[in-house]
């Protein structure tokens, strides 16, 4: 005879979240474009459309199967708050669909950083995990920055040029990056600042967080962080009155994705690479990684272990 | 190295646990271990009540990219992360355990990080050495440039013991105790499954074990049993020998083992964490040295010596007239 | 409890007496632990006799520790590795004795934001492990004055009982001295109001120890014409109100070390084997060393005298 014995608070589950096969992002709206009037928004969702269908094209699933997938729109509303839902989000859909563009999901921005009593933007920063340059072996704690990510060893700073004084080494060196092969490409990346106390998460720290909640690999305490609330009856007249995110077509895949494709405009590029240096180092959780990678086995789909190889671009100039 | 065979697990795990008194008067409850030990936003501290109260961190990464000792002059260098944790056992024991899975690296280059965070808790290895050169490198390091596990523990321990939420009045001051641990695959090492635990000074021990299959959960599980099992017996024992008893007749000894009285004594449960597996290993540490028996007698020792200054308090002198 | 020995100018013996406080609280069964943060001349090892415990060791001390060089600072522990044979016997019911020197030849310059860190985090460490931290500051106001001022404001070791030592000589200059260096400019009063230090609570953890004190009564003054005797009491009057105007009176007295050829020359742990046995020693000198290390901890001694 065999008993077992389990307590949950010991080993306590992880939720899985449904999945497409591509999250489709089909651009960001901010303030600028906005005030620009409806001309600039058809411009826009125009000159992405042939991306977003190559994209579609290039989105295989296993033989014989629909792929997945669902397209997605960010709207500004956490370093600017212009005009209202109600006048906003139904201007937006009528032109993308003049497009040819469906919008399956709209999301605010401000939700990568806090949303119904959960911080999507403290949940990636508690899990940044720092490439360490050569000859880290632990006996030190992480030369951090406050509030900064780099891709590499920054030059010294005065604390470590007075010390070294001591040992007549003297002088400046420039930065490094880490994985730089001969030349560097260096960047410190300012995730967020503070004033009176209060923390406003950066641009491109925040863009970063949307990508993990595409990728489905955000969890609070186990739980799903952003789910999908039903599209309104009317948009209401407020952003706070907006739920964070809204499915706006009642047919479409799941919002999160094994993989994500982003079609923007080249000036996103430095954003972009920002994005990139943070979700490198950006440790996922071994529950959800190892949920993913079992479902995408399941389903026959290849899924690369590095979230960073994920992501997907295409950057189009400007008119 | 060779590279891990499926359902064996990896062929060489390292770790380091450090063990130390909570600094807190009291027992600190199962509630207020969330703030404690809760080291990352949105993870849960896990816990459970039997068969005793222990409460775990959520696991913490840090990156590394270092010399790995191999016990010789030669070193090769190893590019991940370590995982950390810290366990508190009846709010009154703190432990921060480290580990390292060691793995065969593809190639001769550092891969891009996000390789690395894929596998959380593994270091590859890059160049050739063997696992159990590695292993004997892990256990013989002295303070250098190699693999430094025990450094991120000291410094998790500190973090926590100075973190706020602890009053820093513990009942007795205490050393912390180190474990540094090694596990080898069996097939690798040329040698039966078993242990080896060596006390090398006051404040470190060394354990080599040799299993057939390694579960790094499991292995490490036992690790922080053996160290907080150790970090007992140490510690009360220095409570015995710094009370007086034995030298000192008078209250003096009482007052003093009050403490390992009130904190220390029902914490003793060898084994009641390990994984089935590895259960003979504490069945060949209670055989060899015994570590349950020199419990058991030194607590007898205690509690007769207390027996008796009561009955010596109590009793009135017999008066011969 | 962390205690900090620091001094107004140099020979006031403050290495050598804070060192003998420490081995008398091991003796009385605590467990010690010295940390010579004297960073300009490293004098310890001398003074506990463990060169040989020292030798190689020169990039593991607290100067390495506090720049980051090494993950923890070489401990030496004298019970077991003094030179010295009386020192090597380890009394009975003694506590640990743990000496963490500085790198030999170091230098005085370790400061910044990391240096405090490692230094708080330092310790804290300790502080789990030892009954009394007794550290040997510099003499003079010190980058490592300033440094233990800034760990002991961190809200970390707010939990943990901090005393000040001040060591002065018994002359008009060092009375002077010392009162700048707790109440002057720049002072310990000064730099620790800055670092948020609560001012009533910081002065009532100083205490003064009046070092290398003539006593008219010992053996060395019997010899003195009446003229000269008179004459030293008068001096000592003088300089008690002096002291008393200076807020360096009585009531924030410690211990006063009486003067001893022995340690003007010879800075070393005076055992009990050095008085009785050799009869090299004062007795007078290990009995005030005695009564410093009980009145380190008396609460008498240290109640607010206002």
């Amino acid at each position: 005879m065999d008993t077992t014995f389990r307590e949950v608070s010991a080993d306590p589950r992880t939720a899985s979240v449904p999945l497409s096969h591509l999250s489709l992002e089909i651009g960001h709206l901010y303030m600028d474009d906005f005030a620009a009037g409806p001309a600039r928004l058809r411009e826009q969702f125009a000159r992405v459309k042939p991306w977003a269908d190559a994209a579609r094209a290039a989105c295989t699933a296993p033989a014989g199967r629909r792929p997945r997938i669902s397209t997605c729109f960010l709207i500004d509303d956490y370093f600017t708050r212009f005009s209202s839902p109600a006048e906003v989000v139904p201007q937006l859909i009528a032109e993308a669909e003049a497009c040819g563009l469906t919008i399956d999901y709209l999301a605010r921005e401000s939700a990568c950083a806090e949303t119904d009593g959960c911080h999507p933007a403290r949940l990636v920063e508690s899990r940044l995990v720092e490439s360490p340059p050569p000859g880290t072996n632990g006996s030190r704690p992480p030369t951090t920055a406050t509030g900064w990510l780099s891709n590499g060893e920054r030059s010294p700073g005065l604390d470590h040029l007075l010390a070294e004084a001591m040992g007549g080494d003297t002088g400046w060196r420039p930065p490094r990056e880490t994985e730089a092969r001969r030349h560097s490409v260096f960047l410190d990346v300012e995730l967020w600042d503070e004033q009176h106390g209060r923390r406003t998460w950066s641009c491109p720290y925040l863009a970063a967080v949307w990508q993990l909640l595409r990728l489905g690999l955000l969890r609070d305490r186990g739980q799903e962080v952003l789910h999908p609330a039903d599209r309104p009856e009317t948009f209401p007249h407020s952003w706070d009155a907006l739920p964070p995110l809204v499915r706006l077509n009642p047919h479409a895949d799941p919002f999160a994705a094994y993989r994500t494709f982003s079609v923007l405009a080249s000036r996103f590029l430095p954003i972009e690479h920002a994005v990139k240096i943070v979700l490198e180092q950006w440790a996922p959780e071994e529950p959800v990684l190892a949920q993913l990678a079992e479902r995408a086995g399941q389903e026959g789909v290849p899924l690369p272990d590095d979230v960073i190889a994920r992501v997907g671009y295409v950057f189009h100039g400007q008119p | 190295m060779r590279p891990d065979k499926p359902g064996e697990g990896p062929a060489v795990l390292l770790g380091e646990v450090r063990t130390g008194l909570l600094q807190h008067s009291v027992e600190l409850p199962l509630s207020a271990t969330d703030r404690l030990l809760g080291l990352r936003h949105g993870e849960r501290v896990r816990s459970s009540q039997r068969p005793n109260v222990q409460a775990h961190s959520p696991d913490l990464l840090t990156g590394v990219d270092c010399a790995l000792a191999t016990g010789s002059h030669r070193s090769v260098r190893g590019v991940g992360t370590v995982t950390a944790r810290a366990v508190l056992t009846e709010g009154r024991v703190l432990q921060a355990s480290v580990r390292a899975r060691l793995a065969a690296a593809e190639g001769a280059q550092r891969l891009p990080w996000s390789h690395y965070l894929a596998r959380p808790g593994t270091v590859e290895v890059i160049g050739r050495a063997e696992a159990p050169a590695l292993a004997d490198g892990h256990l013989t390091a002295g303070p250098g440039a190699t693999l430094d596990l025990g450094a991120i523990a000291e410094r998790m321990l500190t973090g926590i013991q100075g973190g706020g939420g602890l009053d820093r009045r513990a009942p007795f001051r205490s050393r912390r105790i180190r474990l540094r641990w090694t596990a080898v695959r069996a097939d690798l090492a040329g040698e039966a499954p078993g242990g080896r635990l060596t006390v090398e000074d006051d404040t470190l021990r060394t354990l080599r074990l040799t299993l057939d299959r390694i579960d790094p959960a499991e292995v490490t599980a036992f690790c922080e049993d053996l160290a907080l099992h150790d970090w007992l017996l140490s510690t009360l024992g220095r409570l015995i020998e710094r009370s007086g008893l034995g030298s000192d007749p008078g209250p003096g000894p009482v007052l003093k083992l009050r403490p390992a009285v009130n904190h220390l004594m029902h914490l003793w449960m060898p084994g009641a964490r390990v994984a089935r597996p590895l259960a003979p290993l504490w069945d060949g540490l209670e055989t060899r040295p015994g570590f349950s028996r020199q419990w058991a007698a030194a607590v007898q020792r205690v509690r007769d010596h207390l027996a008796l200054q009561a009955v010596g308090l109590h009793a009135q002198p017999v008066r011969k007239d | 409890m962390l205690v900090f020995a620091t001094s107004d100018k140099g020979g006031t013996g403050r290495s050598v007496t804070s060192a003998n406080i420490a081995y008398r609280r091991a003796l009385l069964g605590d467990d010690v632990c010295y940390l010579d943060f004297d960073f300009g001349s490293p004098t310890s090892a001398a003074v506990f006799d463990v060169p040989s415990a020292l030798r190689g060791v020169d990039q593991a001390g607290l100067h390495s520790y506090l720049r980051g060089n090494v993950a923890e600072p070489k401990r030496v522990n004298v019970w077991s590795e003094s030179d010295s044979a009386s020192l090597r016997n380890r009394p009975s019911g003694s506590g640990q004795l743990v000496l963490v020197p500085g790198d030999r030849g170091g230098g005085e310059f370790v400061t910044g934001g990391d240096a405090v860190r490692r230094c708080t985090e330092l310790f804290l460490r300790l502080e789990e492990e030892f009954d009394i931290i007794l550290v040997d500051l510099s003499a003079g106001r010190s980058y490592a004055a300033e440094m233990v001022l800034e760990a002991t404001s961190r809200p970390e070791l707010a939990e943990v009982v901090t005393r000040w030592l001040v060591f002065h000589r018994w002359t008009r200059q060092h009375i002077i001295a010392a009162s700048g260096l707790v109440y002057g400019d720049r002072g310990i009063m000064a730099a620790g109001a800055a670092r948020g230090h609560d001012e009533d609570t910081l002065r009532d953890s100083v205490r003064f120890v009046r070092a290398a004190v003539p006593d008219p009564s010992s053996p060395m003054f019997t010899q003195l014409r009446p003229a000269q005797a008179a004459w030293l009491r008068a001096c000592h009057e003088d300089l008690t109100r002096l002291a008393s105007q200076h807020r360096l009176g009585q009531t924030l007295v410690l211990g006063t070390v009486p003067l001893d050829p022995v340690l003007q020359w010879q800075e070393q742990l005076i055992t009990d084997d050095d008085v009785l046995a050799s009869r090299v020693a004062n007795t007078e000198t290990a009995e005030a060393f005695a009564a410093l290390a009980v009145a380190l901890t008396h609460d008498r001694a240290w109640e607010s005298p206002l």
